[in-house]
């Protein structure tokens, strides 16, 4: 199943580490808050995915498989 | 396998009559007793194992759709909700969400002090037919009439010594959000009323972790027709405001929209609509000229009837005004939990305030498009998405005045 990478706005805090490290998966707002840029992580963008993921102090941001059909 | 449901003679209405809610003090209606209730519709069968799973089917053949706002498949909802408790090997939770956090909203408190017993039929039957271990009723703090009308209810059927499961009401804050079904979840499971983002939906893992219900009062009241074999009545409970007063209307499905709205408002003009309440989208009186009134038939127009709430404006009010009044309102009411949400509402607001108050500058309505955008679908629960979609639609649908306020001048 594909992947993609998502961000508990809840949790988010906007501290922005996660835009820094995926500069191909995410891009900050106008207030600072990450956006998910393209939805699903080829091979290439997996490393950038994962360094993400680990690089959030608030823990916000996860990878979930996409459902077939969205 | 499934029982026909019965399609000859009238359905039963929900309501059956148009009541008004004035601007301030309540309205005092009379519920109907659970002797009236039962003599009217008779008594409630149970919907305990294969009659529940018949139930459901008759769900999914009359293509029951959730009247929250959402207009999800009943059938489809509590499938989810069975089949998780299976394989979960858990009881569920059912609730009755009955808190209409929608502002404009009233229609599921009318139904709530007229016709109790239908929407506790419904949980009940919820109950019933999933199994659930627990079975709440959300209200939400200040509904005082509701809440006694209900109390009188359930005093009414304890008496009857009714074999049913038992049904707690819960209150919640009185706050916009408190209605909103992650809240629910929140707060029963001992958190704060407040929304939550879920990695997994709260149909598997709600309430303390169970496969968790939430569904609205007035899908409730439907299922308990179902669940006597009735067709559920080709109508919805629309509450229409205007000038600070609402009525509940129970609107026959496919009627014209602008006749709807006219039986409340009266004869004289309107320039526009805002269908689906404070979280909706604006409609020019113009655009709506002959458009039914039918959630189909307004979705392939990207409307939405949302809880079935109709605003109107009366032709000569400004829009824009308006509709920055809600945007403020909707800024304010954010849980404060996501950053989109909590900074980007009240800069969305603060700039359609200077549109409506004609001191924008054309390059601030460029930003509030990238806002707009920007804000849409970041929140945990919809709020943002509702107000990103009425402030879009303002600007849409009061297009003219948007170019004339910045001029610096108002045509209404």
């Amino acid at each position: 199943m594909p992947e993609r990478l998502r961000i508990d706005p809840v949790a988010c805090d906007g501290v922005g580490l996660c835009a820094h490290v995926a500069p191909d998966l995410v891009r900050v707002d106008s207030w600072g808050f990450p956006i998910i840029v393209s939805a699903p992580i080829d091979r290439r963008r997996a490393r950038q995915a994962n360094a993400a993921v680990t690089a959030c102090p608030r823990r916000a941001v996860f990878v979930e498989s996409v459902p077939d059909g969205s | 396998m499934t029982a026909v449901l019965r399609s000859s003679g009238d359905p039963e209405p929900l309501l059956g009559s148009t009541i008004h809610y004035p601007e301030f003090g309540s309205t005092r209606h009379r519920a109907e007793t659970l002797v009236a209730h039962q003599a009217r519709l008779g008594g409630l069968p149970s919907s305990r194992g294969a009659a529940g799973a018949e139930l459901i089917a008759d769900l999914a053949d009359c293509a029951l759709a959730g009247r929250g706002g959402a207009h999800f498949p009943v059938a489809a909802k509590w499938r989810r909700v069975r089949d998780a408790a299976e394989w979960r090997r858990e009881r569920p939770v059912v609730v009755a969400n009955g808190a209409e956090s929608e502002p404009l909203s009233a229609k599921d408190a009318a139904l709530l002090e007229m016709r109790p017993h239908l929407v506790l039929d419904g949980l009940v039957c919820a109950a019933e037919a999933l199994g659930a271990a627990d079975a709440v009723l959300w209200l939400h703090e200040g509904a005082t009439t509701v809440a006694r009308s209900v109390a009188r209810a359930q005093a009414e059927r304890a008496a009857g010594s009714l074999d049913e499961p038992a049904v707690r009401v819960e209150i919640g804050p009185h706050r916009y959000l408190s209605g909103e079904s992650s809240s629910i979840v929140s707060a029963l499971s001992g958190g704060p009323a407040l929304p939550m983002f879920r990695r997994v939906p709260a149909a598997e893992s709600g309430v303390q972790g169970r496969p968790t219900l939430v569904q609205n009062v007035e899908s409730l009241a439907r299922v308990a027709l179902v669940a006597r074999g009735e067709q559920p009545p080709p109508t919805v409970l629309v509450t229409v405001a205007v000038d600070g007063h609402r009525s509940v209307v129970e609107a026959d499905e496919g009627a014209d929209l602008l006749a709807i709205v006219a039986s409340v408002t009266g004869p004289g003009p309107l320039s526009a609509v805002l269908l689906g309440g404070y979280g909706g989208r604006w409609a020019s009186t113009a655009e709506l000229a002959g458009t039914s009134f039918d959630q189909a038939g307004l979705r392939a127009r990207g409307l939405s009837l949302g809880a079935g709430v109709l605003m109107a404006l009366r032709a000569g009010r400004c829009g824009l005004v308006r509709a920055a009044e809600i945007a403020r309102y909707l800024a304010d009411s954010s849980a404060r939990q996501c950053g989109p949400c909590l900074f980007g509402l009240a800069d969305i607001a603060e700039l359609i305030a200077e549109l409506a108050d004609c001191t924008a500058r054309r390059r601030d309505t460029a930003r509030l498009e990238r806002f707009l955008q920007e804000v849409n679908g970041r929140g945990a629960c919809h709020h943002p998405d509702g107000a990103v979609a009425m402030v879009t639609s303002a600007l849409a649908t009061f297009r003219d005045d948007v170019a004339a306020h910045l001029r610096g001048g108002c045509y209404a």
